[in-house]
């Protein structure tokens, strides 16, 4: 049946023609291409694991912006919980990219601390020299981005203490760790200047635990669990984005709570 | 904002769960043929936990699904010493169960959770009901070890 909305005189199709090149960019480009990805994102988010890489690079760049967002929105001087010590859950939950049959334990007699990039002081640190400065403990939550927590009760050297004695440029952007796992990380100077960010060395008063990181991890309460390495060997003060071993994988490199 | 997130995390799931499918030791694992439980848990890294802090506890499969199999209701040794745990075991929402008595060594520790991975659903069935006959309860502020394992899910 013919439409009643048809008009008498259809218009020349010449004018088609006439703009073919407008149009086909106007389709291609902004029309056809972004609706593409919009579906390949929805088709994604069903977890579908043949994803084209167009996709991929469009969710990374998404991750990376809201990592800008992330790091507009923290506010330094903002604390995160804190709880009595009657909560330490003890002992704390292991967790790793392995399973704890694999925990190579640290002999902390022999263990340095390497310390590298914009620095002033390049000496490697011992056990007793972190030990030596002045502690603080914190008890606070740890969320993991697998949608568990605990709260557990850490001492240790805060992050902010040990750069200020090395003499770090703490205009740097990034501060970047190397573990004894093969376990990058890097948080940004923010956070590491951030007074719930440690070099922890205790949990609930004892000395750390080898499935926990003895001697020596990083412990931050403004930061997800997988931005906390364990096994601790050395740190960098750098410029250049350093990245980390899930961020390689594709979680976000933020990663603020 | 709201809806940029929302693509972003649904693909962070998918990418850490193909990352997590890689895990070759997930936590639940029983000892390796010709092990005994002692010695397969000495390589676990027994931890010290307080023994009243693992009552009510609750008892899961070493699974992705991580079934609750029960709840912790006491600590005791047996007539040989050895430490048991004893598991309100299997009923339907919290009725029918009965206690059970598991070896200490048969367990992990996962932060809150604890799981029994050296013997299967099944063979726990098949455990006698436990009777408190012979056995001494250890105090709620004795230190146990208990050994570790990565979360299975």
């Amino acid at each position: 049946m013919r439409s009643r909305f048809r008009p008498d005189l259809p218009p020349d199709a010449s004018v088609l023609d006439d703009h073919k090149p407008l149009i086909r960019s106007l389709e291609r480009r902004s029309l056809i291409r972004g609706g593409l990805s919009l579906g390949a994102l929805v088709m994604l988010t069903g977890c579908d694991v043949k994803r084209p890489e167009a996709v991929e690079s469009a969710l990374l760049a998404i991750s990376r912006f809201n990592d800008g967002v992330q790091a507009l929105l923290f506010d330094p001087n903002k604390l995160a919980p804190t709880y009595p010590a009657s909560m330490i859950l003890r002992p704390p939950k292991f967790n790793a990219y392995y399973d704890v049959m694999d925990v190579k334990p640290v002999n902390g007699v022999t263990w340095r601390l390497e310390v590298s990039g914009l620095v002033a002081d390049k000496r490697a640190w011992t056990l007793s020299d972190l030990q030596a400065l002045p502690q603080t403990s914190m008890v606070i939550k740890h969320i993991c981005v697998e949608g568990w927590s605990y709260i557990g009760g850490w001492t240790g050297v805060p992050l902010r203490l040990f750069l200020e004695r090395v003499g770090a440029d703490l205009r740097a952007k990034y501060v970047a760790f190397k573990t004894a796992d093969n376990y990058p990380s890097s948080i940004d100077m923010a956070s590491a200047l951030h007074p719930q960010t440690l070099l922890a060395l205790k949990y609930g008063g004892d000395t750390l635990a080898d499935p926990f990181g003895y001697p020596m991890r990083l412990r931050t309460a403004v930061k997800l669990g997988y931005k906390n390495p364990k096994w601790v060997a050395a740190i960098e003060v750098t410029n250049k984005y350093p990245g980390g071993y899930w961020e390689s994988l594709g979680f976000p490199w933020f990663a603020g709570i | 904002m709201v809806s940029l997130r929302l693509p972003f995390v649904c693909g962070m799931i998918a990418f850490a769960g193909a990352a997590l499918a890689q895990s070759a030791t997930p936590g639940g694992m029983p000892p390796p043929p010709g092990m005994s439980l002692a010695e397969s848990a000495a390589m676990r890294f027994p931890q010290p936990v307080r023994v009243g802090d693992l009552l009510g506890r609750e008892v899961l499969r070493p699974v992705e699904s991580q079934e609750v199999l029960g709840r912790v209701r006491r600590v005791v040794r047996d007539q040989n010493g050895q430490i048991m745990v004893v598991v309100d075991f299997g009923g339907f929402l919290g009725f029918g169960t009965r206690p059970i008595a598991v070896p200490v060594d048969a367990m992990v520790l996962l932060g809150q959770d604890i799981e029994i991975v050296a013997l299967t659903p099944k063979q726990l069935r098949q455990f006698p009901t436990f009777s408190p006959s012979g056995t001494t309860d250890v105090p709620d502020d004795t230190i146990i070890k208990v050994r570790l394992a990565k979360p299975s899910h």
